[in-house]
């Protein structure tokens, strides 16, 4: 009897040694867990700002990228197409109510050299202002034979197919020649120009 | 001696291997091109940036490429609302036999034709079909070549993941 009463009281006293450890640990805890979490936040704060610097490292070598395509293209330019022999055809287009331009063959001194097929984009951007430089070579001084032949769809959506020829002197320096499409209002016709820009 | 031979042939076969598995195309910029469509219009493959654009190279000749299009076209009316564009680039001389297989196979997507081969000489089309897949930053990133069943899946997956981009 007395030795059951002895191990009752031992484990009373033990249940209460257990419980007040448990509320000595209670605090530590808590602690523990403020702690990771602002170590938690500080790292997080911190690898947002590595990932903040890593973008604009980024962003300075694209544009050093960019800068550097830009520079090679216009050395690569003034390589192709010295000042002296350089020669460039533009395509401009006025009002365009006669004429929905499809494609635009040039001809040097009886070569083709360029044939391009404008989208319905691109000869929009025509209609409204935009001129195109369609070819770009190199020739030699003296005189040269354009050919332009333009394919689109003439009055009344008809197929339409219209040259222009002209014979200019290339000199020294560069020459620039403006192939024009404009309107004929008179004839209800288009009409293909073509200039040299001085 | 033999083997020295039997090493030989053993490179020459892994580097067939390779350059078949992997196209030189891959991951280079997309080689811009304008050709007249179907529809009559004059479609560039610039115009399509910022778009997923799948380039099929094909010939009314080709039994795959008759295969592939219908499955390509079901890919096209998915996908196109999100993103994808696909351009069927027909190599034909004479550009009515494609219109003619246009309409028996009753495909939406734009074909247009190259009689010249200029484009395909482009894309280094020597064989029938190819498949070339560019990102919406106009890079090529897979090139496939020939089709068997079972592609469309591995067309599906690669379409979905530049989607994603």
């Amino acid at each position: 009897m007395t030795k059951t009463l002895i191990s009752l009281a031992a484990m009373a006293m033990l249940a209460i040694s257990i419980s007040v450890a448990a509320q000595d640990v209670a605090p530590l805890n808590a602690d523990a867990a403020m702690a990771a979490a602002m170590s938690a936040q500080a790292s997080e704060s911190e690898s947002r700002d590595q990932f903040r610097s890593l973008d604009q490292d980024v962003q300075t070598l694209k544009k050093e990228v960019l800068d550097l395509n830009r520079d090679l293209f216009l050395l690569e330019e003034e390589l192709l197409f010295p000042a002296n022999s350089q020669v460039a055809f533009f395509i401009s287009m006025d009002v365009g109510e006669y004429f929905e331009l499809d494609s635009v063959n040039i001809k040097i001194d009886g070569k083709e050299v360029a044939n391009y097929l404008y989208t319905a984009r691109e000869a929009d951007a025509l209609i409204r202002g935009g001129v195109h430089r369609v070819h770009m070579a190199n020739l030699k001084t003296g005189d040269h034979e354009l050919i332009a032949i333009f394919t689109g769809k003439g009055p009344h959506v008809r197929d339409y197919r219209r040259g222009a020829t002209i014979t200019f002197d290339k000199g020294i320096g560069a020459k620039y020649l403006e192939l024009e499409i404009t309107d004929r209002v008179k004839k209800q016709q288009p009409e293909f120009v073509i200039k040299e820009w001085e | 001696m033999n083997i020295k031979n039997s090493i030989f042939a053993l490179l020459v076969c892994v580097f067939a291997a390779s350059s078949l598995a992997s196209s030189g195309l891959e991951g280079q910029p997309a080689p811009d091109f304008a050709l007249k469509s179907s529809s009559g219009a004059n479609l560039r493959l610039s115009e399509y940036r910022g778009d997923v654009v799948m380039i099929n190279f094909w010939a009314t000749w080709c039994g795959p490429c008759r295969q592939e299009m219908p499955l390509l076209d079901e890919l096209f009316t998915r996908y196109q609302r999100v993103g994808f564009n696909l351009l069927g680039v027909n190599i034909d001389d004479d550009s009515r036999r494609a219109m003619k297989m246009i309409d028996e196979l009753g495909v939406s997507f734009p074909v247009l034709f190259d009689a010249r081969k200029e484009v395909s000489k482009l894309y280094e089309v020597e064989a029938m079909p190819v498949t070339v897949l560019v990102d919406r930053e106009g890079r090529i990133r897979h090139v496939h070549h020939g089709y068997k069943p079972g592609y469309e899946e591995k067309y599906l997956d690669q379409i979905r993941s530049l989607l994603r981009e």
